[in-house]
């Protein structure tokens, strides 16, 4: 066979007789995948280190010599290990091969309980699998298995079944390797090698849902799903998770109406294939036996069912025309369409310019926040951005709670090139175990932190002279000046808006601004929101602009009787806003209170009228992520009882109130939306297949200092 | 084969936070750790010298506290200590071992000279099994495998002795005079293994 031309870089390799060129060092069971092919792994995980420890991937290895012949190796060897060389000759199909195989999984089975009829891997296990198509029939081995703890709880959610282990490791190194708390380890050896915690303590990681998915075999199983149902009798469709603005790709199975777990499903974009367990184990209240099904309104202080029209009836009389004396507040997973659609109600029909979807303690205007002090975007940098960052200032709450994908990207940063990382916080965080410098402030002295950071990283470079002198007063320690010797060059920031709920948000965002501008990072500048569509919120202009009322106003304005009804959307203040008497006196004191929601909340106790509306797994929407990447999801399930999407709620009380031409789809209201701001034009529905669209990000107006914050 | 007992998951305990992991080591153990840690690249590396400090400072064997001081001490997860701590049988984990550990070997050699019979009598004359600890607390009797002494068979190791080849009759001599000594044996072997780590003039010093 002619030899290929030789590209730099690559090498040629021969699999099964064919001959093709694969990047140098590339693992020889991922070059094989090239021709189609496929070796059997249990232990190697594409995004983890190899380690051989299971010997499943056993191939046959020669090299060819310049005389044209091969010299094979006298044994076989791992092909998750094996990285491609020049000349390289890869067997995968001999008898020795098949019998090899065959030999490990006689051996990995000598302990195994052989339980699957009771497992809950059992359909979909990766043992089960290669035994079926690799493996012997029957096995040699007539001794009593191990017996261990069946049913053993790790934690809240993972439960493991030791006997069912066949020690690869990947749960343990997904602990070291990627979520970085490292709370598996390898306990004992030889057949008593257990994967565990510590002390069997918690385990209480923010990513633990992940090895349940990864392990090969039923050893870990999540606690909610255990004995549910098979895999085959599930119906699993792909959606993106909403318990945060990170917009996960999961798989979403569903049985019988009833959702019965969250796996995590491939976006290298955004979520690599993780999730977070507040995502994995959060979708829950999709089952709840009490979620509102029928329209409710309140008569002699009970909610009694009643039907749309009567409903309708109570809300125009009420909030037609209310002017100034109406108000909506909005909750986070609400869709983009539905945010639309309910703005222009507001302003067309109840002519008020009273919204707004934030519950945040610092609540800046329009001139107040980042773009309007310092003429930058909030948000700079996508997701995947940050796996090749080489220095970051993480500010604020634990950055893993916030924004678990950039966590998990920025770990890797560290992990894979050494990333520099300075983190502030007035509480320990997970980024604390790799961050270079870590500067621990106490409750409510985010600011200053910030502030004499600052001062320190000015002192090691040029310009800049005014912030400098602005930040005299601000004298930076030891601490700040080692921390400062991170962010020489170009650094990367990021903070979330959950900062706004301290009572010195405002200024700390402020600040990092400034340092921001003051060194030429501006580009890099990131402060992302929190709620699932708060981005998509902002961007529609869901919030009181100009002229309008914002959240803490409004329920002022309750108390006070200046508004007199106030719309509900999805949204608890209750659970949201943190002055709970507030909270009560306003929703006391309001005249008529329209809460429309999924899921029974504390604020129905005080509606007027309920309406009931669809989860996002009930209707079409779109959402907007942390990195304004819009993705559509679809409608799993028929919404419950009377149920209806929330776009066409809407829709429909815009028509009782002026005649007009109806809208059919989500669709038509995304072709709206583009209308409208530009922006949204990548977003049009049919660009949305796939991992969605992308809206620009760092649209910025000409950066500016801010120094009054230093006063 | 240590077995686990289920309990209820949401009564499960947390692992203890590193700031309030409550640190013991002596100013001798911590000057002995600072020296050592200069012998590695990083403090990774140092676990397993680390462990045998622990293993002194807290009585011949490494309770959980000690686990978590020495995770504490070098910044490594809890797990990944007392996984190294439970895969080396020198280390001993979770409950505490006699002032002296008998460790009688029972491989081919040692086995044909009469390992077993020197077992017995160890077990008789304790009144103990292998991996049991008299209730006084002095003796742990131990089987292990092959002690690299085969000239000397039968042998035993006492804690930082081997004693061999030994025969039956001197068995409750051993017994006695290890009784009368008032020093922890595994104590003394722990130590002896830390200053083995340190060069000369570190153990100078440190002294
Ligand atoms: S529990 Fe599963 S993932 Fe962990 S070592 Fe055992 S088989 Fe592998
Ligand atoms: S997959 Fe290669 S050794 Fe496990
Ligand atoms: S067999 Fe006992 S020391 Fe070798």
């Amino acid at each position: 066979m002619a030899s290929l031309a030789q590209e730099p870089g690559l090498v040629t390799i021969t699999i099964d007789g064919t001959e093709l060129q694969v990047p140098k060092g590339e693992l020889v069971v991922e070059s094989v995948k090239r021709l189609g092919r496929e070796i059997p792994i249990f232990c190697y995980h594409p995004r983890m280190k190899p380690v051989g420890m299971c010997r499943m991937c056993l191939v046959e290895v020669g090299m060819k010599q310049p005389d044209g012949t091969v010299r094979m190796m006298p044994k076989p060897q791992a092909g998750c290990t094996l990285p491609a060389s020049d000349n390289l000759v890869v067997i995968t199909d001999s008898e020795s091969v098949i019998a090899d195989r065959r030999g490990v999984l006689e051996f990995l089975l000598i302990n195994h309980p052989l339980d699957c009829p009771i497992c809950d891997r059992g359909g979909e296990c990766p043992l089960q699998n290669n035994t079926l198509f690799y493996g012997p029939s029957t096995t040699r081995y007539v001794e009593v298995k191990r017996h261990l703890p069946k049913a053993f709880p790790l934690s809240r959610h993972v439960t493991l079944d030791l006997e069912r282990c066949i020690q690869c490791g990947r749960c343990v190194r997904f602990t070291e390797e990627i979520s970085g708390d490292a709370q598996l380890a390898f306990l004992f050896r030889g057949a008593a090698m257990t994967p565990r915690t510590f002390e069997l303590t918690d385990l209480d990681s923010k990513f633990s849902g992940n090895v349940i998915e990864i392990c090969p075999v039923g050893a870990l199983t999540s606690s909610d799903y255990r004995f549910r149902a098979r895999p085959w009798d599930l119906e699993t469709r792909p959606s993106t998770c909403l318990e945060c603005a990170n917009g996960c790709s999961v798989w979403f199975d569903h049985r019988g109406g009833k959702m019965v777990r969250i796996n995590g499903r491939v976006n290298d974009a955004v979520n690599e294939e993780w999730t977070c367990d507040k995502g994995k184990f959060g979708h829950g209240y999709l089952n709840a036996p009490d979620r509102p099904a029928k329209p409710l309104i309140r008569k002699e202080d009970v909610l009694a069912a009643a039907d749309w029209s009567t409903a309708y009836q109570q809300i125009v009389a009420h909030f037609e025309d209310g002017r100034t004396a109406v108000a909506g507040l909005v909750g986070a997973k609400v869709s983009n369409e539905d945010l639309f659609q309910f703005k222009r109600m507001f302003h067309r029909h109840f002519h008020s310019p009273n919204l707004d979807h934030r519950w945040t303690r610092i609540l800046p205007s329009q001139t107040e926040g980042v773009r309007g002090l310092h003429g930058i975007d909030e948000v700079h940098t996508r997701i995947a951005e940050w796996e090749s960052v080489n220095a970051a200032l993480v500010v604020g709450n634990d950055l893993a709670s916030d924004q678990p994908m950039v966590y998990l990207r920025l770990r890797k940063a560290w992990q894979r090139h050494g990333a520099k990382v300075v983190v502030i916080s007035e509480r320990p965080t997970y980024a604390d175990h790799f961050a270079s410098a870590v500067i621990r402030c106490e409750e409510g002295k985010l600011f200053e932190a910030v502030a004499r950071l600052s001062a320190a990283v000015l002192q090691n470079r040029e310009g800049a002279d005014a912030l400098r002198a602005a930040l005299k007063p601000f004298a930076p320690d030891a601490k700040d000046r080692a921390a400062a010797e991170a962010l020489k060059g170009e650094f990367f920031t990021v903070c979330s808006e959950s900062v706004y709920a301290k009572p010195d948000g405002g200024k700390t965002v402020s600040a990092l601004a400034n340092l921001a501008v003051g060194t030429d990072n501006a580009q890099r500048f990131n402060l992302y929101p929190v709620g699932a569509n708060d981005m998509g919120a902002a961007l529609l202009g869901v919030h009181p602009g100009g002229q309008g009322m914002n959240t803490r106003e409004i329920l002022e304005g309750c108390i006070q009787g200046r508004i007199k009804s106030l719309w509900l959307l999805e949204c608890d203040p209750f659970a949201l806003w943190h002055d709970h008497q507030q909270v009560q006196d306003a929703l006391e004191n309001v005249e008529f209170l329209v809460v429309q929601t999924s899921a029974p909340n504390q604020a129905m106790q005080y509606a007027s009228v309920v309406l009931p509306c669809c989860a996002h797994v009930e209707a079409d929407g779109t959402y907007t992520n942390i990195e304004r990447r819009v993705q559509k999801i679809e409608a799993i399930w028929r919404p419950k009882g009377d149920a209806k999407p929330s776009w066409k709620l809407f829709t429909e009380l815009m028509l009782r109130m002026n005649p007009s031409r109806p809208i059919f789809e989500p669709s038509e209201l995304m072709e709206m939306i583009i209308a409208e701001d530009e922006s949204f034009a990548p977003a049009a529905y049919h660009n949305l297949e796939g991992n969605g669209a992308c809206l620009p990000l760092g649209v910025d107006a000409g950066a500016q200092l801010f120094m009054e914050i230093y006063q | 084969m240590e077995t686990i007992h289920l309990e209820n998951s949401r009564g499960r305990p947390k692992a203890p936070n590193p700031e309030q992991v409550e640190l013991k080591f002596s100013d001798q153990a911590v000057q002995e750790l600072e020296a050592l840690l200069t012998h590695y690249p990083d403090k990774k590396s140092a676990i397993l010298p680390t462990l045998w400090i622990a293993q002194r400072e807290y009585g011949g064997y490494l309770p959980p506290e000690a686990i978590a001081e020495v995770a504490v001490r070098l910044q490594r997860s809890y797990a990944e200590i007392e996984g190294v701590a439970t895969f080396y049988t020198m280390y001993h984990v979770g409950h505490p071992v006699g002032r002296h550990l008998i460790e009688v070997c029972t491989c081919l050699t040692c086995q044909v000279c009469g390992a077993y019979r020197i077992a017995e009598r160890l077990k008789a004359k304790l009144g103990i099994d292998f991996g049991e600890t008299t209730e006084d607390g002095v003796f742990t009797l131990e089987e292990v495998e092959c002690l690299d002494a085969c000239d000397r068979a039968p042998v035993l190791q006492v804690s930082d002795a081997y004693i061999g080849p030994v025969d039956e009759a001197e068995i409750d001599a051993l017994i006695e005079k290890l009784r009368s000594d008032p020093g922890s044996g595994t104590i003394r072997l722990a130590d002896e293994i830390v200053k083995a780590q340190l060069h000369a003039n570190e153990q100078r010093d440190i002294r």
